[in-house]
């Protein structure tokens, strides 16, 4: 693996979510730190991704799992100190890996001291660092998000005996954006961890820094002109390769708007696509995946879609219709205790029925469509998940190593353990575990491996744009990749039975389709449709080469002969 | 000499055609597959060699075509010339994927035109590219005339090239033909050439025409002319600017292509080469022709990687292939530094010489065995960029004459290990 030195390296990049407390633990507390995250290094980079998102390591009271920072200058304890971060970014980048970390820009913690200082002396520098109010009764208009927690945005604080707003949790009180105080506050906190070689930040909760009466006070244009602001003076201080990506829960339209004119966020999550890549693969019908690209803007040049199949939080269900998210609920949520807010609250294989077939086709769409791609920590050995552990904590235990004792992830009793290790009979540690799958050439593990590799083989699916083949058998989803003068056809079977397809690839009458996974050269194809069958799940990754066509990596090829 | 009769039958439309035509002093033929666009380039420059240079003599036509669906012949027929025109049949998998040299079944359309320039009794027989538009009227001339005036039989092609084109030529083909053959030819399979009247007679009567698709006729014809005396000689040409729709330019299957005809020529006719030896330079025509001082765009770096996968991934191939102490000297070559990857010729010769052998006992399917040796073709170019690079021509063409002199010199490891 050589490091990818180009100013938007983020749009080749294959991404991995991990939780520090669920990683690796090396000091034997029972939660997982830098330091163990520092020894796992080899084995992220063996598994053939780019980048690290760390999910919040600052410290924090911990009543979000980090999103409720009290400092943002440190790291939370049980993780170690900000000199373990640095060894940990130094091991990382020596292994080229890149590494970027959350950042909660809209909210502190309560416990924060500029919201201690806030809440005690109004009149302090601190006093308007927050969104205070005599009265619960302004921005009506926004809706409240954590509706199974939380009925108003407002909360009276008993100390400076006012309101204060929140958008999330009432332990989280919103930053004012309209304080330029808090402005430079916050981008001298980038500073810190840009200085020392951070490459980005995952912000969270953009669309919501300002308020305005009369507006749901999400995606306001004073926010977007906040973070365009964020974003220049990063550009200019950092030499222009530091990634910036958005999580903007909201559809691809609004969505579109944090690219700016490429000179806000360089990445943003693709949250409409990922439930339906659920709802294709159980209606077994490609037109759910088709139709939200007709509805994705394009977006300017140096930007990209970050993809997910899974992440830390519920599978989120905001982005569908009601009748979408019924069936959904009755597809992949047969439990109650499996629904959380407007999602899911499990992980990629049990959603699966921990079918194989399945959990790699939806990889196969993962790494194949227009985006980078983001691995949650875990899918990749087919972890499982505990929905009974309360909150969103049933996805997030201990990575299981091995089958030795708390899944080889801490030396600690199993009651010191941050969350138990999932031990049921199908999706334990006994049964799922690194190790185990090493060493066996056609696990899950080796089989990402493979796929992670022949994506790295070709700058088109990070890069490439897309186009729907549309045939005639809609239980298959073929679309073609185009970059520079390269072409790829991806073809996916939605169905659990096998499937014929005809595809029209007129257009490439004389070109030999090779088969990207396994070298196998296809029959040329001519202007008559093109006939693939397809086993139960299955999927072919084309390189479409034209006779001549071969690109010249070595620049000898035109003139050889 | 045989008789007329024994030449090669000719399709009765083509007998039709002939009957009308009077003896011809110079035939010129142009194979054909799909060249509408170029063809008109390479009939004008036919014309202007013919009137400046050939005024006096009756001239002919050849078109031998592999099937074409374009205008080619309608762009022929606009020359004005006497024509003769024929088709060819071709092997199927050359019209799947159409070989560099440009024309499937090109052996078919070769054999058609000795057939009929010798029919019309032409004194020369001038063969030329469809698709190469840097042709001139010169060409012609510089080909023809050897023949005519000068006592030679076989007058190939000396391009005018930059330094780093035609590396399978330079690197592989030119110093292996020209150690099998016992002759330096430069470019033994540039499409251009010039036939005279004992050869086509000596090679129309000749049983032993490779079948089509299977071996190359070039290399064939050029062998045993060489074997039985006959005068070969070089003509200094221009550039070689090819305009082809249908050339493949996929590495892999250039090299095939290439090494895969020679070996089968190894095989077919081993009285053309088992005995022949030296490296004798034949004359050379022509004034010398400034060559293309473009500057060329090569990853070294990315080559060295591709020979250091092919280490990685190729090993269980090569090992069927590489004598033992040829794949333990490949091995210890040091790919960390780029700048200092060497590739010594001796080393080199031994690589290309063993995967003769292994074409010739079948040891590996022999796809797989021409494929597999990309990847050390790719090292040995990389090492001559590496060590040519900053230094003058000259030091270039010592460095080709070193890579012949080792092919030379080895030979007798080829021929000892052959039977």
């Amino acid at each position: 693996m050589t490091r990818n030195t180009a100013r938007d390296w983020y749009k080749d990049a294959v991404f991995y979510e991990v939780h520090v407390k669920a990683f690796m633990d090396a000091n034997g507390d029972g939660i997982g730190d830098f330091a163990g995250l520092t020894e796992s290094l080899d084995y992220v980079q063996e598994l053939g991704v780019d980048c690290l998102w760390i999910l919040p390591m600052y410290p924090s009271p911990l009543r979000d799992d980090g999103y409720d920072i009290s400092d943002f200058y440190g790291i939370h304890p049980s993780y170690g100190t900000v000199e373990d971060f640095q060894k940990f970014l130094d091991a990382a980048h020596a292994r080229d890996l890149r590494v970027i970390a959350d950042l909660v820009m809209n909210h502190t913690s309560d416990q924060h001291p500029w919201f201690q200082a806030s809440r005690s002396n109004p009149a302090s520098l601190y006093g308007d660092y927050y969104v205070w109010n005599p009265s619960d009764r302004r921005f009506n208009d926004a809706r409240v998000i954590f509706v199974d927690t939380e009925k108003s945005n407002w909360t009276p604080d008993p100390v400076r005996r006012e309101y204060y707003w929140h958008r999330f949790f009432s332990h989280q009180p919103d930053l004012n954006y309209d304080n330029p105080a808090v402005r430079r506050a916050m981008l001298d906190v980038m500073r810190f961890w840009l200085d020392r070689g951070l490459d980005g930040f995952r912000c969270d909760a953009v669309p919501y820094l300002v308020e305005r009466e009369g507006t749901s006070c999400e995606n306001l244009p004073e926010t977007h002109a906040i973070l365009k602001e964020f974003r220049a003076v990063i550009d200019r201080e950092y030499g222009g390769d530091r990634v910036l990506l958005a999580e903007a829960n909201q559809w691809p339209e609004d969505v579109r708007h944090y690219f700016g004119d490429g000179d806000e966020f360089h990445m943003a999550f693709h949250f409409p696509l990922m439930p339906r890549l659920y709802l294709g693969l159980r209606l077994e019908d490609s037109r759910p995946i088709t139709d939200i690209f007709t509805h994705t803007p394009p977006i300017p040049p140096a930007c990209q879609w970050a993809l997910f199949l899974r992440n830390h939080d519920e599978l989120t269900l905001e982005m569908v219709t009601n009748e979408e998210r019924a069936f959904m609920y009755y597809a992949y949520a047969h439990e109650r205790d499996m629904k959380l807010n407007l999602g899911i609250r499990r992980r990629l294989a049990p959603l699966l029925d921990g079918d194989r077939r399945r959990v790699e086709l939806l990889n196969c769409l993962l790494l194949t469509l227009p985006g980078s791609p983001i691995i949650y920590y875990g899918d990749e050995i087919g972890m499982g998940d505990n929905v009974y552990l309360g909150d969103r904590n049933g996805v997030r235990t201990p990575m299981q190593w091995s089958r030795d004792r708390n899944a080889g992830f801490s030396s600690a009793e199993h009651g010191q353990l941050y969350l138990p290790v999932i031990t049921d009979p199908v999706y334990g540690y006994e049964a799922v575990n690194v190790a185990a799958q090493t060493r066996q050439p056609s696990s899950l593990l080796n089989t990402m491996r493979r796929l992670l590799a022949t994506r790295r083989t070709s700058s088109v699916f990070g890069r490439g744009g897309i186009e729907f083949l549309r045939p005639r058998n809609s239980k298959v989803l073929a679309y073609l990749r185009r970059f520079e003068r390269e072409t790829l056809l991806i073809v996916a079977n939605l169905s659990a039975a096998p499937q014929p397809v005809e595809v029209d690839l007129a257009a490439f009458a004389g070109v030999t389709p090779i088969e990207m996974l396994g070298g196998t050269v296809f029959p040329t194809i001519r202007t008559a449709p093109y006939f693939l069958s397809l086993g139960p799940h299955g999927f072919y990754w084309f390189r479409l080469e034209r006779p001549g066509d071969g690109d010249e990596p070595f620049g000898i090829e035109r003139t050889a002969i | 000499m045989s008789a007329l009769a024994d030449g090669p039958t000719l399709s009765a439309d083509v007998d039709r055609q002939l009957e009308g035509l009077p003896q011809a002093d110079l035939a010129v033929t142009v194979p054909t597959y799909n060249n509408a666009a170029t063809v008109p380039v390479v009939v004008d420059a036919i014309r202007a060699g013919l009137e400046k240079h050939f005024a006096g003599m009756t001239t002919v036509l050849i078109n031998a075509d592999a099937g074409s669906s374009d205008a080619t012949a309608e762009r022929l027929a606009d020359s004005g010339l006497p024509l003769v025109r024929a088709h060819h049949e071709s092997p199927a998998a050359q019209l799947a994927a159409v070989p560099f040299h440009g024309v499937p079944g090109r052996g078919a359309a070769l054999r058609l035109a000795v057939g009929v320039a010798r029919r019309l009794g032409a004194r020369a027989l001038v063969v030329l590219e469809a698709d190469v538009t840097s042709i001139s009227g010169e060409w012609l001339e510089r080909l023809a005339r050897p023949v005519l005036e000068q006592g030679a039989d076989l007058v190939l092609p000396l391009h005018a090239r930059q330094r780093y084109d035609g590396t399978i030529t330079n690197l592989v083909l030119a110093p292996l033909v020209g150690a099998l053959y016992g002759r330096r030819l430069h470019q033994p399979l540039a499409g251009a050439r010039a036939l005279s009247t004992r050869v086509l007679e000596r090679l129309a009567a000749d049983p032993r025409w490779p079948a089509p698709g299977r071996s190359m006729t070039d290399l064939w014809i050029e062998g045993t002319a060489i074997a039985e005396g006959f005068a070969v000689h070089e003509a200094r040409l221009g550039r070689w600017r090819v305009e082809s729709e249908t050339r493949t330019a996929d590495l892999p299957t250039m090299v095939a292509q290439t090494l895969g005809g020679v070996f089968t020529v190894m095989d077919g006719y081993e009285d053309l080469w088992l005995q022949a030896a030296g490296g004798a330079p034949v004359p050379v025509e022509g004034p010398p022709a400034p060559a293309s001082d473009e500057p060329a765009r090569i990853d070294v770096e990315r080559m060295v990687g591709a020979f250091g996968r092919g280490l990685r991934d190729l090993g269980t191939i090569w090992e069927h292939v590489l004598a033992p102490e040829t794949l333990g000297d490949v091995l210890s070559l040091e790919t960390d530094d780029v700048e200092r990857f060497r590739f010594p010729d001796d080393l080199w010769a031994h690589v290309v010489y063993d995967f003769a052998l292994g074409h010739h006992y079948n040891v590996v399917y022999r796809d797989h065995l021409l494929r597999s040796i990309v990847p050390l073709y790719l090292g040995r170019t990389a090492a001559f960029v590496l060590a040519t690079r900053r230094r003058d021509a000259a030091a270039v063409e010592a460095a080709l004459a070193a890579v012949a002199d080792a092919f030379e010199r080895e030979k007798p490891y080829l021929v000892d290990r052959w039977r």
